[in-house]
């Protein structure tokens, strides 16, 4: 299988993000997110936060003593270990971007060739089944992936000058964000996209394959980023480990789809 | 060739096809008739390799069928398919979408641009070409997929009710489109419902209800019936006798300008007949044999479907 056939549907999807604004405010919302809760907690939550004063607050009291006994922000002055706490748990959003974008377009990554009558004219091509499947994969995958990269180097960049400006330093992402953006993220991401294209090929309309997505796969796998995601955050062997983990899992789902994929299943089990 | 034999295909238990053999020779038009839900659409994709028969075989271009999934990907790159529905990316132009699927079929790139704007001139579609799909007309659509049935230049061509919704003038262009096509030596499955495009364009007609009720070459179906018709300017009530004294006439029946000769030997008894007719006065205006139509063929053989 050539890498343009791989990326064939990688572009045609970009393209149509390109030209279909309705979907553009769901796609500038997610990174701007990404930049304004670091930049408002770094910015207004030191601010609040008296270490002196008593606090009533359990999780307020819980966080401020894990604070204070994680090593990896030790030494530093109460602020900027707050506002080292605050970009590396900021990360996590960078783990659930490309898994929300890839999943809601890989949910709709057959259905919609079902409701556009494209499925049978490209079923009729000598593609095969597993390059569709990895075809579509990619094309979910691939702009969420690029989207989040570059939201995350624009989060990253904001947030650095904004430490400087408000700490005297840069403060950027941790090994363990960088493993998670690079690796668990588009492990977790992949893994989505695959029960989603699986999914897609057993409905008929868009509605159906959202709602799944919506209320079934993305809610799994924030279980998944809440499992793996955190403690990658703060331990990058961990970030391995789970994309690991989350690789082995992405084989059966492939194999899976491969079978929902297949040409007689598409053309004759449409319900 | 396409070549089915004893083709069957059911849906949990329920037949779809039934034991549908033909054959139809390299660079042959056969028009599949029938009515809606007869398993035309599924012959097609039986045909293609994207449905594995529940029973019998077929060769198509070279591939025997059921086939592996190497074997039936190789049949597809050898093969086009114009569905119902055109079936192209609204928001992507003409030529996008050509560049789509003619990198699907694995068309060079060096070549995909020449051939996409061939085939895009030759089809009247080149200035349409960077405008959005979805801005296309019905007819413009139909021919952006012939286009993709044929620009990867196969063997044998599926249509899949090609005119189906189109307006006449439409449907008139994507009929010649199929005639220069067959002229180009391409074996193609036309299925259809429209009596008059199977008339015009088939070699070979088939009449399938779930079983193929009738095949066979569209001349000899509807092969002469032992009647000529004489359309004629002049006394026709007189002149009906006098057709009906000439020697192999069993009968004559008038309507109008016409009279129709029930004749023993069409070939011996017409020009004896136009000669008495033009020297009885009678000016000769149209001598053709009554032919049966397809029409007549199509409801009589499926009424006596089971």
């Amino acid at each position: 299988m050539t890498r343009t056939l791989l990326l064939l549907f990688c572009r045609k999807e970009l393209r149509d993000l390109r030209t279909n604004r309705r979907i553009w405010p769901g796609y500038l919302m997610l990174p701007v997110i990404g930049v304004l809760l670091p930049l408002g907690l770094i910015l207004l939550f030191p601010a609040v936060m008296d270490p002196a004063r008593p606090i009533d607050d359990p999780g307020l009291r819980l966080l401020l003593e894990s604070l204070q006994r994680d090593h990896t922000i030790h030494g530093a002055t109460f602020v900027e270990r707050l506002t080292r706490l605050v970009v590396r748990e900021s990360g996590l959003w960078y783990l659930l971007m490309p898994v929300v974008l890839a999943a809601g377009s890989a949910a709709l990554a057959i259905v919609r060739e079902k409701e556009q009558r494209t499925l049978e004219p490209i079923l009729a091509t000598p593609l095969s089944d597993g390059a569709l499947v990895l075809s579509k994969l990619v094309g979910a995958v691939g702009p969420a992936l690029l989207w989040t990269w570059v939201s995350a180097i624009a989060g990253y960049a904001v947030v650095a000058v904004a430490t400087l400006i408000r700490l005297g330093i840069a403060i950027g992402p941790t090994a363990g964000n960088l493993v998670g953006l690079l690796f668990l993220g588009p492990a977790i991401a992949v893994a989505a996209a695959l029960a989603a294209i699986a999914a897609s090929a057993r409905f008929t309309d868009s509605q159906s394959a959202n709602l799944f997505a919506g209320l079934v796969i993305v809610p799994i796998t924030l279980i998944l980023l809440a499992v793996l995601g955190r403690p990658a955050m703060i331990w990058p062997w961990v970030g391995f480990g789970g994309t690991a983990l989350v690789s082995l899992g992405c084989a059966g789902l492939y194999r899976r789809a491969r079978r929902r994929l297949q040409r007689d299943e598409l053309l004759t089990r449409w319900r | 060739m396409i070549a089915a034999h004893l083709l069957s295909r059911s849906f949990d238990g329920r037949p779809a096809v039934e034991e549908v053999s033909f054959l139809v020779p390299p660079g042959k038009l056969c028009a599949l008739l029938g009515p809606n839900g007869a398993g035309k659409t599924t012959i097609v994709r039986m045909l293609l390799g994207l449905l594995p028969p529940s029973g019998g075989s077929a060769e198509v271009a070279g591939v025997h069928l059921p086939s592996s999934r190497d074997q039936a990907a190789s049949l597809r790159a050898r093969a086009g398919l114009l569905t119902e529905t055109p079936g192209f990316y609204d928001r992507l132009s003409g030529a996008e979408n050509l560049d789509f699927f003619g990198r699907l079929y694995g068309i060079p790139d060096r070549e995909l641009a020449a051939r996409t704007e061939s085939w895009l001139r030759r089809l009247g579609l080149w200035d349409a070409r960077d405008r959005a799909f979805g801005t296309y007309s019905k007819g413009m659509k139909q021919r952006l997929a012939l286009i993709r049935a044929v620009f990867h230049e196969p063997a044998v061509v599926f249509l899949d009710e090609p005119t189906a919704g189109l307006d006449p003038a439409a449907a008139r262009e994507v009929r010649s489109l199929i005639a220069e096509l067959r002229q180009e030596g391409r074996t193609i499955l036309l299925c259809t419902h429209h009596l008059g495009e199977a008339d015009e364009l088939a070699d070979l007609v088939g009449i399938l209800q779930r079983r193929l009720l009738t095949f066979g070459a569209l001349a000899d179906l509807t092969a002469s019936t032992g009647k000529i018709a004489i359309r004629v300017r002049g006394d026709v009530a007189r002149l009906g006798p006098v057709a009906e004294s000439v020697p192999g006439v069993r009968g004559v029946s008038i309507d109008h300008d016409r009279l129709e000769l029930d004749a023993e030997d069409v070939e011996m008894v017409t020009p004896a007949a136009v000669a008495k007719l033009a020297a009885a006065g009678g000016s000769i205006l149209e001598v053709r044999p009554v032919r049966t139509s397809l029409e007549t063929i199509y409801l009589r053989a499926v009424a006596g479907a089971p």
